[in-house]
């Protein structure tokens, strides 16, 4: 499964669709997760809070291959995207092992392939550095074979490049 | 000089970000002042501290290997911030995280450095701390165990009239020791932080320690306290590990 999440305007999935199997919007309208970990030790894999994210860790958790699109804040992700990937962690278990020689939590639907991020707007080298490093992290951390991460000026090139 | 502690863990008390924010405090001179900063509606008053503020103390667990999204939220209002009024505070960095290496808190440092550069503020270096959670539970431990110990005191005293057992005051003592290893790192670099942010702004660069345990102690002993954990809350029985 291709999963697509994306801080883009929302009117922007309908062409993306045609691309992938699974589109996350990351359009703000959700609340920050709150670190209660009850996504592990209470009812996994869902959220407290019922909103559009409450069980969007299974549809991540199931994604072969991810694609983000995201602005650049800081190289990091845009807090709108950032929120989703927080909210999200019920797609591990709350069980610890070694990977790549650190901890890391055993995944609940097991490895992925691909993680890629696409990143829009002004950003300074410094930022790509950051970014390329925090996507290299986050692919260890979440089971990932690899990560890729490009960078664009503009929103619809970034759009263009999935 | 003025110093401001901000607590950028979304959780309302107990947070290991509280908890290390305070032992930093202890070691930090002149005015200080603590902030929590869970969401919107505590933006208005930490600007209002941040306004003559020399240092800021960011305290903040990290999340999916970078910031927790609320303080991202704040930071884009807080550069607009220190552009407006032309401040140009120092700022300095507390990260913990549940994993024990304290090193898996480096891209959240680095976002840090890349936000004070487009702020106009000046990043002077942080403490990333491995296992935080750990560190938290251990102020509580403490003191269960001073209860008990002082339990025991009050027993053996009524028993033999000694009020002051040798016994029992040692294997106290002992078991403080053994606690304050555990923090040993961390108290290090906060005497060390502590004087950098004393010398008005002194750099410190980055550091990372965590709690004194090695790992594949560590390990077993955090699948232990979530297997608890979620037996108490009943996680357990619906599905605890399952492709849900
Ligand atoms: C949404 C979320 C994501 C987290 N991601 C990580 C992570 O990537 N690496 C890590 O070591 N710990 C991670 N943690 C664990 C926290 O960093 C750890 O629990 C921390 O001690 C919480 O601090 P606090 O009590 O101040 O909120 C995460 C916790 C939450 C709730």
């Amino acid at each position: 499964m291709k999963v697509i999440l994306h801080d883009l305007e929302p009117s922007r999935s309908e062409q993306l669709s045609s691309k992938c199997d699974a589109i996350i919007e990351a359009d703000g309208k959700y609340a920050p997760c709150q670190g209660c970990f009850g996504c592990w030790v209470k009812h996994p894999a869902e959220c407290f809070m019922k909103d559009k994210l409450q069980k969007a860790c299974r549809t991540l958790g199931r994604a072969e291959e991810l694609v983000i699109i995201t602005k650049n804040l800081y190289g990091s992700y845009s807090t709108n995207i950032k929120t989703v990937m927080d909210r999200t962690i019920g797609a591990s278990t709350p069980l610890s092992t070694y990977r790549a020689w650190e901890m890391h939590h055993i995944l609940r639907y097991g490895k992925h392939s691909l993680f890629k991020v696409l990143v829009y707007g002004n950003i300074t080298e410094q930022e790509k550095a950051t970014f390329t490093y925090m996507a290299k992290r986050n692919a260890i951390n979440d089971g990932y074979n690899e990560s890729e991460v490009l960078f664009f000026a503009s929103a619809s090139e970034a759009e263009s490049a999935v | 000089m003025k110093t401001v502690f901000i607590n950028g863990s979304p959780k309302k008390k107990i947070s290991a970000s509280s908890y290390l924010s305070a032992m930093q405090r202890l070691f930090v001179k002149g005015e200080k002042v603590t902030k929590q900063l869970r969401n919107k509606n505590d933006y208005e008053s930490i600007f209002e501290e941040l306004k003559d503020a020399d240092a800021i103390v960011l305290s903040l667990p990290l999340y999916v290997d970078g910031l927790p999204s609320h303080v991202l939220a704040f930071l884009e209002e807080a550069e607009m911030f220190f552009r407006e009024n032309d401040l140009h505070p120092n700022l300095y960095c507390i990260a913990n995280n549940g994993f024990i290496e304290g090193r898996q808190n480096e891209p959240l440092m680095q976002v840090l450095e890349n936000f004070c550069f487009r702020a106009g503020i000046n990043w002077r270096g942080g403490i990333g701390i491995g296992g935080g959670v750990m560190l938290n539970v251990t102020r509580f431990v403490f003191l269960v165990q001073t209860a008990v110990y002082i339990i025991m005191l009050i027993i053996t005293g009524f028993q033999t009239g000694n009020y002051f057992h040798e016994g029992v005051i040692s294997a106290f003592l002992q078991n403080v020791g053994v606690l304050l290893f555990f923090n040993a790192g961390v108290i290090f670099f906060f005497i060390r932080m502590g004087i950098a942010i004393n010398r008005r702004g002194k750099d410190f660069g980055k550091h990372y320690t965590r709690i004194l345990i090695p790992s594949f102690i560590f390990i077993p002993f955090a699948n232990l306290f979530f297997l608890i954990y979620s037996l108490f809350k009943g996680g357990l029985f619906r599905g605890w590990l399952a492709k849900k």
